[in-house]
């Protein structure tokens, strides 16, 4: 593999001695050209691990380093990084033109390539005839891709993007979703993208580096952390999901390429399943996760092998969606069906449900999350 | 022809009747506003609008010696101030003396100011107490105090020649630069109230966009933060030239009677002279000279968008 982009090497942040790090000892590499989101709830440190790469805050300890140079204590304005803010940060004194210009002013650029140069990039964020407008008269969307513009214009080493869509209406964040990836491909920026939006982070990024408590709990592709989570925690963040606890008992042999096995497990109160998880797990005790579009839910028997019988505890319908919450014993779980133009189960109905074994996971991590959020 | 049953529309208001009902609630909100305005309004008529429309017409009366006042219609009164150089000598000054104090009030209260908007400290609501405590202690007190460390055997002139650095003791009050120098102080708190609500654009976020674009400290400074301090500036240079062209005390006490502006001129021509058609005059100028600085003021924040 060629050198990273960006790597960032036991990255630390203490605010005060006495509290738990908001960052701690985070080890990330970027590839060049990737946009890598930083994936979590609030307070988990994502917003201050972006601050510290872009200059704006400095680290506690560990090192930033960009195309192999060491930038740890480079000012922010020796860094070349662009920064699009939640709020944009548009300078309300200036137009839109003297906006995006005001990174090639500072790099003193000649006002002939400042000005081609700001052309083409307001052409890019298709907002060219808009140059000579006051900032206070734009959309909120006309706003946040004039703060991409001028964030692009200055060809920044790394692209940052602090939770850019969470003032725009929800119409619009999936326009503006599309439009910045679009963009972003285009320009083969590599990008730092700061969200707590789960759907924004698997539909634009390359790599999803999802946080908790000043860690990452997972660094990987949008369908690996989906897919194969790697705590209790991502599973939960990233899309829904039942857990169940599950005692593993023999593997019963090689279900793919990536060196995973599929076992058989004991879930109380429901007897016994097949599963899917990484070599080695027989023995002891694990979290069983499976999503609930995964769920086969039956209003009859005998449509599926072997189904599990409950009853419908709480219906929800959405138009394009129908979940339901099936009790079976002490456990609810929790499944989509398709919705169709015939009658909508009732609470208290009958339902049966089953699923394929390569759509339980065991979580790898012991059955308890080895960190709680706190 | 098959006729489809048309689905059954939800029970709501029509559009029309929404529209009559918001007009309704409108006009009866209008009232209520007008109803909360009126004891306002009426304060103001009996404290304000009265004694202006009095002192103008007091203007237009003839100043007879011994404090007796013919009342009359002439121009006579307007026509002295306009006509002596003394009196265009006096405007000036006050004028300058506003400019002036404004200026090295807004420079002095600036730091201030942009520290205690900025700060997110704990302790900001207490050091924004403390910047305007001043104004608890009267401007008489205050003046009072620069004339013992201004004056001859003051603070300052005896520190200076105690280290022997000066021979003959600096000439610090009254003149105007003793009054200049109180006017500023004392005008400080306004000057810091006016900036920090006038600072309302400034933001962390803008100066930390500029500072990732590439802008150093220095250009920060010089093409953001004080850009968007501009509105507030300009208000509290405003406040204070306004408030030193109308003060009285400061330029009598610490000016010791030789410096003679406008306030000071009003004062003596009610009190001393009782003269009080003239005073009026001059009063009435002194208000033009507010109007014309509120007219350039506004033209000035329209200019750079306050």
């Amino acid at each position: 593999m060629t050198e990273p982009k960006l790597s960032i090497v036991d990255l630390t942040k203490r605010y005060a001695a006495d509290l738990d790090p908001a960052v701690d000892r985070l080890n990330m590499e970027v590839e060049e050209g990737h946009l890598v989101a930083l994936l979590g709830p609030s307070g988990c440190g994502k917003t201050t691990t972006l601050r510290m790469v872009a200059g704006l805050m400095d680290p506690t300890a560990g090192s930033i380093v960009v195309d192999g140079k060491e930038i740890t204590h480079t000012p922010v304005n020796k860094r070349g990084m662009g920064m699009v803010f939640q709020s944009y940060a548009l300078f309300p004194h200036m137009n839109v033109e003297q906006n995006v210009a005001f990174g090639l002013e500072m790099r003193q650029v000649t006002k002939a390539e400042q000005k081609a140069r700001v052309a083409a990039a307001l052409d890019m964020v298709q907002l060219g005839h808009l140059g000579k407008r006051q900032t206070k008269e734009l959309s909120g969307g006309q706003q946040q891709r004039i703060a991409l513009a001028r964030a692009l214009v200055v060809e920044p080493t790394l692209l940052l993007l602090d939770e850019p869509l969470s003032n725009l209406d929800a119409k619009l964040r999936e326009t503006m979703r599309t439009e910045i990836r679009a963009i972003q491909q285009r320009t083969r920026a590599t990008t730092l993208f700061v969200t707590h939006d789960q759907d924004e982070a698997l539909d634009m990024a390359d790599r999803i580096a999802v946080m908790n408590g000043g860690l990452i709990e997972q660094f990987g592709s949008p369908t690996e952390v989906y897919e194969r989570p790697r705590t209790h925690f991502v599973a939960n963040f990233i899309g829904q999901a039942n857990f169940l606890a599950a005692r593993v008992g023999a593997e019963t042999g090689r279900a793919n390429l990536a060196g995973e096995s599929h076992y058989k497990v004991e879930v109380d109160g429901l007897g016994q399943f097949g599963a899917i998880g990484s070599t080695g797990l027989s023995g002891s005790s694990h979290e069983l996760v499976i999503r609930p579009h995964r769920l086969n839910v039956s209003l009859h028997p005998g449509a599926a092998q072997a189904p599990l019988a409950g009853t419908i505890e709480r219906v929800s319908y959405t138009g394009d969606a129908l979940a339901v919450a099936v009790r079976i014993g002490d456990q609810q779980l929790h499944a989509q069906m398709l919705t169709s133009s015939g009658d909508l189960p009732r609470i208290g109905d009958a339902a049966y449900l089953s699923w394929a074994a390569d759509d339980a996971y065991l979580l790898p991590a012991a059955a308890q999350p080895v960190r709680l959020a706190a | 022809m098959t006729v489809l049953e048309a689905p059954a529309a939800p029970e709501r208001p029509s559009a029309q009747d929404e529209g009559q009902l918001e007009r309704a609630t409108e006009r009866r909100n209008r009232r209520t506003y007008l109803a909360l305005l009126l004891p306002g309004l009426l304060g103001l008529l009996v404290s304000f609008v009265f004694p202006l429309a009095y002192m103008v017409r007091m203007s237009f009366n003839q100043g007879a010696p011994d404090g007796v006042i013919v009342e009359t219609f002439t121009l006579d009164t307007y026509i002295q101030p306009l006509t002596d150089p003394y009196y265009w000598r006096v405007t000036l000054d006050t004028f300058q003396m506003g400019v002036t104090v404004g200026i090295l009030c807004v420079i002095v209260s600036y730091p201030v100011a942009l520290f205690l908007a900025r700060s997110t400290s704990k302790w900001r609501g207490l050091l924004v107490a403390i910047a305007i405590a001043p104004l608890l202690t009267s401007a008489v007190v205050r003046t009072y105090g620069w004339m013992v460390i201004l004056g001859t055997n003051g603070l300052i002139n005896s520190s200076l020649g105690g280290l022997g650095l000066i021979d003959t003791p600096l000439k610090l009050t009254n003149n105007m630069t003793g009054v200049t120098i109180g006017l500023v102080e004392i005008f400080m708190p306004y000057a810091i109230l006016a900036m920090i609500s006038g600072f309302g654009r400034l933001s962390p976020q803008l100066e930390e966009a500029a500072g990732s674009l590439g802008a150093s400290k220095f250009k920060v400074f010089t093409r953001v933060t004080l850009p968007l301090c501009l509105p507030g500036l300009l208000t509290a240079f405003l406040l204070v030239f306004v408030l030193s062209i109308s003060t009285f005390i400061t330029p009598r006490l610490l000016g010791g009677g030789s410096v003679q502006v406008l306030a000071t001129e009003i004062y003596d021509q009610t009190t001393g002279l009782l003269n009080w058609p003239f005073a009026a005059a001059l009063s009435v100028i002194l208000l033009v000279l507010f109007g014309l600085i509120i007219a350039v003021y506004q033209r000035l924040t329209k200019k750079i968008g306050g």
